[in-house]
């Protein structure tokens, strides 16, 4: 059966779920990850063409993994495991540019759990479809971000201002797709 | 209107010489007595906020709406290209411009200008007077280390140019040309900037 055009543009670009989920970690909890994932190292990345920022060590926080993958499960309907994590650090004056991020293939989820002790003005995270932005999140602590990614689709960590020097922001970054 | 310096020779060893990359810092590029007029059209023209991943700031319109905007943009390349040419030793023909404000907050992050098949060859900034000189807004040049691959592997600031009024900087387009705007923390930093093209 030969699919319509319509039927491609909308399997290519088409509504996935991109939701922020509030309060799926409280202060105290994001605090001992921080203070967890801070003893472990953080490296920093400077390239400035891509971005400007610290990376940390794999997190080892299996229970907090188990317990995103059953948040995505729940959101998208889709038996859901986590295959890749990362923390993210930004100070002042760090970003991550789209042209950084990895374009993923198939339909794998993204969630973005916000660890940051306070919000950032203007520090967000930006979904991008064709460059044109369709989904904004990353500035309220204790969030989670859940974005059904696609081949069309790259993020950004937008710039943080050096208006707010005392900035920090963390965020777990976990990919997950279905089990094979 | 626009005054380069007379001896081209001083600047050309200067262009050779400039570290990271080729560039050179002209100052007092325009008449004082021109600027008012100038001022008038960009005033003209206008300003809208431009937001991306890479950048914030306001400007002009990529295509100038005045045809006074048009008539700078087509006697600032009429009367730099021919020096450029012979100050650089890369030919190029015309200039493409548009005027910029950066207020606080705003900032261009790092980027190289070059991209296959637009032919920029150089890229200028020329900073205009404003009411309020901006802190921050200053270029910042990066040396590029590149692998094997051709990819980086290491950038590293190496020379930071302040936004002073009547400044013209102009500087090579090459895939190791990486620069920036800084964040501009105060003022308004007010510019005309582009390409030239072969």
């Amino acid at each position: 059966m030969e699919v319509s055009a319509e039927a491609k543009i909308e399997e290519l670009f088409g509504a996935r779920l991109a939701t922020e989920v509030p309060e799926v970690v409280g202060r105290a909890l994001a605090a001992e990850i921080r203070e967890r994932i801070a003893r472990a190292g953080y490296t920093r990345y400077a390239l400035y063409d891509r971005g400007s920022y610290d990376v940390g060590a794999p997190p080892d926080e299996p229970a907090l993994l188990a317990a995103l993958a059953a948040l995505a499960t729940k959101e998208t309907g889709r038996e859901l495991h986590v295959v890749e994590a990362r923390v993210l650090r930004l100070r002042a004056g760090d970003y991550l540019l789209a042209h950084h991020d990895v374009l993923r293939t198939g339909s794998p989820v993204e969630v973005t759990l916000e660890l940051s002790p306070r919000g950032v003005p203007g520090a967000e995270v930006h979904y991008r479809r064709r460059g044109q932005v369709f989904f904004a999140c990353g500035a309220t602590p204790g969030a989670a971000a859940i974005v059904e990614r696609g081949p069309s689709v790259s993020c950004n960590h937008t710039y943080v201002s050096q208006q707010h020097p005392d900035a920090e922001i963390v965020r777990l970054v976990a990919l997950l797709t279905e089990p094979k | 209107m626009w005054q380069l310096p007379a001896d081209e020779a001083v600047l050309t060893r200067a262009w050779r010489a400039a570290l990271p990359f080729p560039h050179v810092v002209i100052e007092d590029f325009m008449a004082p007595a021109a600027l008012p007029a100038l001022l008038e059209i960009l005033d003209e023209e206008g300003v809208e906020p431009y937001a991306g991943d890479l950048f914030a700031f306001d400007a002009t319109a990529p295509e100038p709406k005045t045809a006074e905007l048009r008539a700078v943009r087509a006697a600032f390349g009429a009367a730099l290209a021919g020096p450029l040419s012979r100050i650089t030793g890369k030919p190029v023909a015309r200039a493409d411009l548009r005027a910029y404000a950066y207020r606080v907050g705003h900032y261009l992050l790092p980027h190289t200008d070059h991209q296959d098949g637009l032919a920029r060859v150089l890229a200028f900034a020329y900073y205009l007077p404003t009411p309020e000189p901006p802190r921050g807004g200053e270029l910042e040049l990066y040396r590029c280390t590149v692998g094997a691959d051709g990819a980086y592997t290491a950038t590293d600031s190496a020379l930071v140019i302040e936004a002073r009024a009547n400044r013209l900087v102009v500087f090579d387009v090459s895939d190791v040309s990486l620069h920036q705007v800084r964040e501009v923390r105060g003022g308004v930093r007010l510019s005309l900037a582009g390409w030239f093209y072969a």
